[in-house]
């Protein structure tokens, strides 16, 4: 989805310190020589295929298609190399810095998994490498700290704020101003200044693309696309597949977290306000005196204040319905899909299949294909305790 | 141009205003008041920490605003530093109905020269000060040009408030030689400055200099700011 001069609508921007803008137009340019030249694509191309195990398969999910009445379909992200989409965009970014003569990446992360595929690239293609990631997302993605760290990466926990997403991406910035000579910041979803929200939604149009052609192989086309939405890097991916077609709905499932009183949830897209947060103007959770809320969900990489700016431009021109699910909701499809399909969904997925759970009366009948952008490998600690306090 | 930044508020409003009048009493030309906003990416632990705490204690944008007003009948330049949210969610048009007049600039530290006519164009009518860095391109400079701020704030590090200056490096001269050549701004350096001698080195490249983290650290005893600030102008 291409940006007017890095807005969509009136959202968007590049709303950071005056040192960066050199680095951003240098990326600006990079990226727009890169998706214009036919080797690179094809060499972007061609590390997706063989190695991080593109094109996923659409699976259609045949136990819980009977029991709620309608045709699911998975797009099966979680079968990636690294176990989630975030490689996508991690492999296009990392050769994007190879190109531009960075040496060194770093990156912020929440549930830990766009570090691991930051980490892999960068040991891949050879960069040195440094992962931002809020103290609290160290403790209850613990698997994800360790992978990060065999791969060679450093990861340095943030003590700052909440410690979480918001919190890592800050410390990024930081690191970033100061090291802009030999660095790339390689943001991991379509947040940020521009040119980050176009060109990460561009390395992810990939499942989209993938996801519209298996439809076009089968002669129909979905009623619904349903992804979860952090900072909306999935989303954005698996909507570009459709976003043309006005029959298909589309639906973006943000975290409901406890409530939706401010501070239990990051419903940014229902509950927020607009505001100039992390490099962009965007939807916005803050408060009264225009200070960012705090945030809450049981998913980590959904638990952001901030929105990438296309799903605020989407939001307002009525193209994609953003709604929410809280924890418990979350927490119950994640044990539906693992017990009916043997498929354990990553938490954030975990929510785009509650809202289609949820809506079964309104899609009897339909078909209906979700995002399942990550597998849960990194959350079984989360769900054992979970599981505990509910007995 | 010699100039001082207080975070708003802190650590208490009587305290912030025996600051603000040691500043003003101390041969400084321009104050700058941090409004707080709890996301702040250009901000080293010490400026950061201090807004923690102001926030932590309740203070709001109005609040510092207020303060500002209460303090119109000092002389000295006033400037206000905040992040581009606090004006742009409490309303451009408001925020600048509110203190204009009374300010010489705001500095925004993340909102880049060529996003500052958006702010403008809804409403600001109150300069904001344009920004050169060890990065700026000559073809950054013709846009500074457009402001109608005195100065520019020159950022002579790579890194965030509270890091320290290399005035000695070829490279900062140039780039301070550069800007004067090509605008008729008044160069103020800000970041780095902590010392009498950084303040004298700053002074002989420069139009100027702005001590914040030092500064800051020394706000809860403004006697201490005082001998601080004596210090800095020998
Ligand atoms: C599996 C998975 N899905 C979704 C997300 C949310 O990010 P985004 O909204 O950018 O897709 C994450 C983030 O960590 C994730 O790991």
């Amino acid at each position: 989805m291409r940006s007017n001069n890095g807005f969509y609508g009136e959202y968007g921007g590049q709303f950071v310190p005056e040192i960066l803008i050199p680095a951003l137009d240098e990326l600006e340019r990079a990226y727009q020589e890169f998706r214009n030249n036919d080797e690179s694509v094809t060499e972007f191309d061609r590390y997706l295929s063989e190695y991080a195990g593109r094109p996923t398969p659409v699976y259609c999910a045949k136990n819980i298609s009977k029991k709620y009445g309608f045709h699911l379909y998975l797009k099966r992200e979680d079968l990636l190399h690294t176990g989630a989409h975030k490689i996508n965009n991690t492999i296009g970014q990392a050769l994007l810095a190879r190109f531009m003569k960075k040496s060194r990446v770093i990156a912020e992360t929440g549930a830990g998994q766009h570090g691991v595929a930051t980490a892999t690239a960068a040991a891949l293609f050879g960069l040195n490498c440094r992962i931002y990631m809020g103290s609290l997302d160290v403790e209850r993605q613990m698997p994800n700290v360790k992978k990060m760290k065999l791969l060679g990466a450093e990861v340095v926990p943030v003590e700052e704020g909440l410690r979480t997403l918001k919190d890592a991406i800050s410390a990024s910035l930081k690191d970033w101003v100061t090291n802009v000579t030999d660095t790339h910041y390689l943001l991991g979803t379509v947040a940020g200044p521009h040119p980050f929200p176009e060109m990460v939604a561009y390395f992810h149009a990939v499942t989209g693309r993938e996801a519209a052609a298996y439809f076009r192989g089968k002669g129909i086309l979905p009623d619904c696309v349903v992804a979860c939405v952090g900072g909306g890097s999935n989303a954005m991916g698996i909507f570009q597949g459709f976003l043309d077609q006005p029959d298909v709905a589309l639906v973006g499932v943000e975290a409901g977290g406890r409530s939706l009183n401010p501070g239990d949830n990051a419903a940014t897209l229902s509950r927020g306000t607009r505001g100039i947060f992390q490099g962009a103007l965007s939807y916005l959770l803050q408060d009264d005196h225009c200070q960012v809320q705090d945030v809450h969900s049981v998913s980590a990489g959904l638990d952001y204040a901030g929105i990438g700016p296309q799903h605020s431009f989407l939001k307002d021109t009525g193209r994609v319905r953003y709604t929410h699910v809280n924890d418990g909701q979350a927490l119950d499809a994640f044990h539906e899909l693992t017990r009916l399909e043997g498929i354990i969904p990553a938490l954030e997925p975990s929510h785009a299949l509650a809202w289609t759970l949820n809506h079964s009366d309104e899609l009897r009948g339909k078909h209906v294909l979700v995002n399942l952008s990550g597998r849960g490998d990194k959350d079984l600690g989360i769900i054992e305790r979970h599981t505990r306090e509910d007995r | 141009m010699k100039g001082i930044y207080l975070a708003g508020g802190y650590p208490d409003t009587n305290t912030f205003r025996d600051c603000f009048h040691a500043v003003a009493t101390s041969g400084f030309d321009f104050i700058e008041v941090g409004i707080p906003f709890n996301d702040p990416i250009a901000d080293g632990p010490v400026i950061a920490r201090a807004i923690h705490d102001s926030l932590g204690n309740g203070v709001t944008p109005d609040q510092v605003m207020n303060e500002i007003h209460s303090l119109r009948n000092s002389n000295i330049k006033k400037y206000v530093m905040t992040y581009a949210n606090i004006i742009y969610s409490y309303g451009i048009k408001k925020f600048s109905d509110r203190l204009t007049g009374l300010l010489n600039g705001i500095i925004i530290p993340d909102l880049p020269n060529r996003m500052a006519h958006l702010f403008h164009e809804n409403g600001l009518d109150i300069p904001i000060v344009p920004f050169a860095t060890l990065e700026t391109r000559e073809s950054d400079l013709v846009m500074m040009n457009r402001s109608g701020s005195e100065i520019v704030y020159f950022i002579g590090v790579r890194g965030i408030t509270g890091a320290q200056s290399n005035f000695e490096s070829p490279e900062l001269v140039h780039k301070i030689r550069m800007i004067k050549e090509n605008t008729d701004k008044k160069v103020v350096i800000g970041f780095g400055i902590k010392t009498g001698e950084d303040a004298r080195q700053a002074l002989k490249i420069g139009d100027g200099f702005v001590v914040g983290t030092e500064a800051v650290r020394r706000q809860r005893d403004p006697e201490a700011l005082r001998d601080y600030l004596r210090s800095l102008c020998q």
